[in-house]
Order: structure tokens, then C-alpha cells, then sequence
């Protein structure tokens, strides 16, 4: 028998929606009660999360070998580290050395801008259910991490501190659909605001309608004030592609971020700015061309054997 | 006897948040992954009466809003699994086609997980909040659905199991 509810059952629903909608409205009021629930809650987490990050990694390896098909996880880490090694090199020419870890990374980008800031591990990656990108990272208030602090990798900016606890914080990734912030192109100077689309690519939109901007250009954070949320002269991305919409009243384009935000270990947050605004120093350097030597082989009818001779 | 059984199933349910935060999330499944405690969720509601159903999705709901990747505010996963959970007990209360075979309650199951999320998408956008590119939510609610196709006939046997005991109900599947 279908079934047709009765007095008591209406009451339950009445009163736990009532119940649910009171709790709304007080979270939006900010009333300490519920954060500090929130808080607490994350606070007993934490110890949980990092056991269950050090269990998980073996199944987490061997999902993500599953996942590419082949491709093992020795020759993922071997790529990856000829990747960051590249990609360091590029960022800073005073760097050479090879075998630099993405800590280092991190420091060397940090110390680069002046930067005063806290490495911390990330021990979690935000659920994707939420539609939200975030991830924990293993520092926290003890360690001086505070709400609305810059959150940079060794190839630039990943996000900003949105909830810091006793011993874990946590960050929203600039990939992060409700993320934004003031971005400048390297150079021109021109200014816009990014925000995230929930996946590597961001979207760039241009303050002014008499300026343009061109596929290559690199973005920096313009920073705020007192340097938080963000620190000025952060790498964000690159822009990828750029719409010229005849009908739209100023310029957008895509921006494909530097940092890869499914790969971070290791991250650092800019607990302090930099005396001076570091301006495009920052900017990951064009790569240049290396010319290849051309072998031409002259053959001639009746000899023993060609000669190669290097020509550059 | 609903407070009861709510108060007796709620270790099961702190537990299962604890799998989620501490492991499932950190598996970084493809496609966004799977949500094990909404899943547990709507399956334990599917089993249960319309009143067990929505005191599941208050507790759930309140969980779901304490994770730290939750957006919105207190409240904003609790009103949407209210509803949910209320809304998969009562399709499934005193319907032996329903209750009575596994694929139903998967289907179910599959298809609560899916409205849940567009709902709490639609609620976030009520409250003020960005919800991305419509292609990104697509993908992600997709690959929602078919973890949970997939994780849902796994997890139903020892849900109904559990839950038989819970309430002391011989039916089981």
C-alpha cells in the first residue's frame, strides 16, 4: 500500500526543514556557534586525513596507473621531476641544478619575489561532488597561516587560504569556480579579472575596451591591498586563446593556469609580501631555440664511401 | 521509535563520514568520484519509512555541510537530503516492486544521487554562490552517476544488512 503520511510524520518534516532553514540563516549571519562547529569538525579530522593519506597512496597509485593506461608510476615520477627540473629552469636561469623538489621549487619562486612564507604538505584534495576545488594542507594558525593568505606552488599561484585551523588549512584552488581575482598582463600591464571554470583553464576579462590582449601573453596577480588576499606579482597562466566577439564590450580570453592543481604535493603560503612590488620579475622566461646541426652526406659515384660533414 | 533508530544508526553514519573525508576523498577518483555518504544515505532511506528517510537525510546532511569541501552553509546539503531522502522512502515505502529488488533501489539510487546534486546546485545558486561552467557540471554529475552505479550494488548488501539489524527487520535482500 502506497504509502500516505500522517500527522506525526508531516510535524517530523515540518520541523527538521524549520530546523535546517534556522541553521541556514544563522551560517549566513555568521553566527560563531556554527563556524566554530565547522572548525572543530575539522580540527578532529585532520589527524584522520593524514592516517588515511598515508594508507590510501598505495591504492591511489595504483588507481592512478589504472587511469593511464600503462603508463607506471615510476615513469609518471621520472616525467614529472624532467618536468618541474624544465620548468624551473625556465623560471629562474640562476637555478640549473637538476633534482630540485617542488619544495624547492616553492622556495625558490618565494625567494625570488621576497616573499616570506610556510611550506605545507597537502594531506587532502576537496571532493568534486561539492563543485568546488579545494584541498587541506598540513599547517595551519600554529604555524601562522591566517584566512585570505596567498597560496603559491613552484610554478606560481594555486590559491587562497579560505578557512585556517589549529593544524590545517584550507585552500581554494584558483581553479575553483567561484575564484577570482585582479590579474595584470606581464609587459603591457593591462589589467582584468580571471576566474576559474572548475577545470585547468580560467577565463580572463579585460577591464578596459581600448586595450587587447594576445595569445602568449603571462598573467600576474595585481595583489591587493596589504597583500592578502594576494601578494602582487604572482605567475597565474598564459593566455591560450583569445575571443574577439564583435558584440562584447571588452576583450576575454583563455588562460590556462601554470600550476597543475591534480599533481601539487607541496605547497607554500605567502605568510608575509614582499617589501617591494616584484613586478614581471616573476614571469616565466620564453624558452630559446636551440638550432640543430644539419648532416649532409655527399655521395660521389665510384668512391669507396660517403663523408658526412656537419654544417650549422 | 524514529529518534531511536536515528540515534542507533548514527554511529553507522559518523563512520561512513569518516571513510569519506579520510579515504574516499583522497582516492581522487576520475570525474569528480563517488560521494559515499549521500550514497549510504539515499540506499538506507530507500529501505526505510518516509520519517527514518528524512531523519537519515538530516543526519547526512548535517555531515555532508560539516566537510570541509562543502561550499554553502550549515544546512545548505541538510535541506537538500531532507528532501531526497524523504522523497526516495516514500517512493519506496510499501512498494514491494521497489523495495523488493536491487536494481530498483540502484536505479533509485542512482537517479537521488544525481537530482540531489542538481538541486543543491540550483539552492547554491539561490544562496549566492558559483556554480562554473554548465560542460563542467555535466561531466561531474555524470561521473557522479556512474560511480554510483557502479558502488551502489556493492554497498547494498551490507546496507541491508546493517540496516536489518538496526531495526530488527527479518526482510532483507
Amino acid at each position: 500500500m502506497r504509502y500516505g503520511g500522517d500527522n506525526r510524520g508531516r510535524l517530523l518534516i515540518i520541523v527538521l526543514v524549520v530546523t535546517t532553514l534556522f541553521l541556514i540563516t544563522l551560517d549566513l549571519r555568521g553566527v560563531q556557534v556554527i563556524s566554530g562547529l565547522r572548525t572543530g569538525t575539522q580540527t578532529a579530522l585532520t589527524p584522520v586525513q593524514k592516517a588515511g593519506s598515508w594508507v590510501i597512496s598505495p591504492l591511489r597509485n595504483f588507481i592512478s596507473d589504472v587511469t593511464h593506461l600503462g603508463r607506471t608510476r615510476n615513469k609518471i615520477t621520472k616525467l614529472q621531476e624532467e618536468n618541474d627540473k624544465l620548468r624551473l629552469t625556465l623560471q629562474d636561469r640562476k637555478v640549473a641544478d637538476a633534482q630540485l623538489t617542488q619544495l624547492k621549487s616553492v622556495l625558490n619562486l618565494a625567494g625570488t619575489a621576497g616573499f616570506k612564507i610556510v611550506g605545507a604538505k597537502v594531506i587532502s584534495q576537496g571532493s568534486s561532488t561539492s563543485f568546488t576545488q579545494t584541498l587541506t594542507i598540513d599547517a595551519g594558525t600554529s604555524s601562522g597561516i591566517h584566512q585570505n593568505m596567498t597560496v603559491i606552488s613552484g610554478y606560481g599561484l594555486v590559491g587562497v587560504v579560505k578557512y585556517a585551523y589549529s593544524h590545517s588549512a584550507l585552500v581554494q584552488l584558483a581553479s575553483d569556480s567561484a575564484f577570482r581575482i585582479g590579474a595584470r598582463i606581464a609587459g603591457s600591464q593591462q589589467i582584468g579579472i580571471l576566474s576559474g571554470q572548475g577545470t585547468r583553464k580560467g577565463v580572463l576579462q579585460l577591464l578596459d575596451n581600448t586595450t587587447t590582449v594576445h595569445k602568449g601573453d603571462a598573467l600576474l596577480a595585481r595583489g591587493s591591498e596589504n597583500g592578502r588576499p594576494f601578494v602582487p606579482g604572482v605567475p597565474i597562466g598564459q593566455v591560450t586563446s583569445v575571443s574577439n566577439s564583435p558584440g562584447a564590450v571588452t576583450q576575454t580570453a583563455d588562460v590556462k593556469f601554470y600550476t597543475n592543481f591534480s599533481t601539487l604535493g607541496v605547497v607554500a603560503v605567502v605568510v608575509s609580501g614582499a617589501a617591494a612590488d616584484p613586478r614581471d620579475a616573476l614571469v616565466p622566461p620564453k624558452p630559446h631555440p636551440t638550432p640543430l646541426p644539419t648532416v649532409t652526406i655527399y655521395a660521389t659515384p665510384g668512391a669507396v664511401s660517403p663523408s658526412p660533414t656537419a654544417t650549422k | 521509535m524514529s529518534i531511536r533508530s536515528f540515534l542507533l544508526s548514527s554511529p553507522i553514519f559518523i563512520g561512513v563520514f569518516l571513510f569519506q573525508e579520510a579515504f574516499v576523498t583522497q582516492l581522487r577518483l576520475p570525474a569528480g568520484g563517488i560521494n559515499v555518504l549521500l550514497v549510504v544515505a539515499l540506499i538506507w532511506s530507500a529501505l526505510s519509512t518516509p520519517e527514518i528517510g528524512a531523519l537519515t537525510g538530516f543526519g547526512a546532511g548535517i555531515g555532508m555541510d560539516l566537510s570541509q569541501t562543502s561550499p554553502g552553509p550549515l544546512g545548505h546539503w541538510t535541506l537538500v537530503l531532507i528532501v531526497a531522502c524523504y522523497g526516495v522512502a516514500f517512493l519506496g515505502y510499501g512498494d514491494d516492486n521497489i523495495r523488493g529488488n536491487p536494481i530498483n533501489i540502484v536505479l533509485l539510487t542512482t537517479i537521488g544521487v544525481v537530482l540531489s546534486q542538481v538541486a543543491f546546485l540550483i539552492l547554491g545558486l539561490m544562496l549566492g554562490q558559483q556554480i562554473g561552467s554548465i560542460g563542467n557540471i555535466i561531466f561531474l554529475l555524470a561521473g557522479s552517476a556512474f560511480w554510483t552505479a557502479i558502488f551502489s550494488p556493492l554497498l547494498l548488501k551490507l546496507i541491508s544488512y546493517i540496516h536489518s539489524n538496526t531495526f530488527g527487520s527479518r526482510a532483507q535482500l
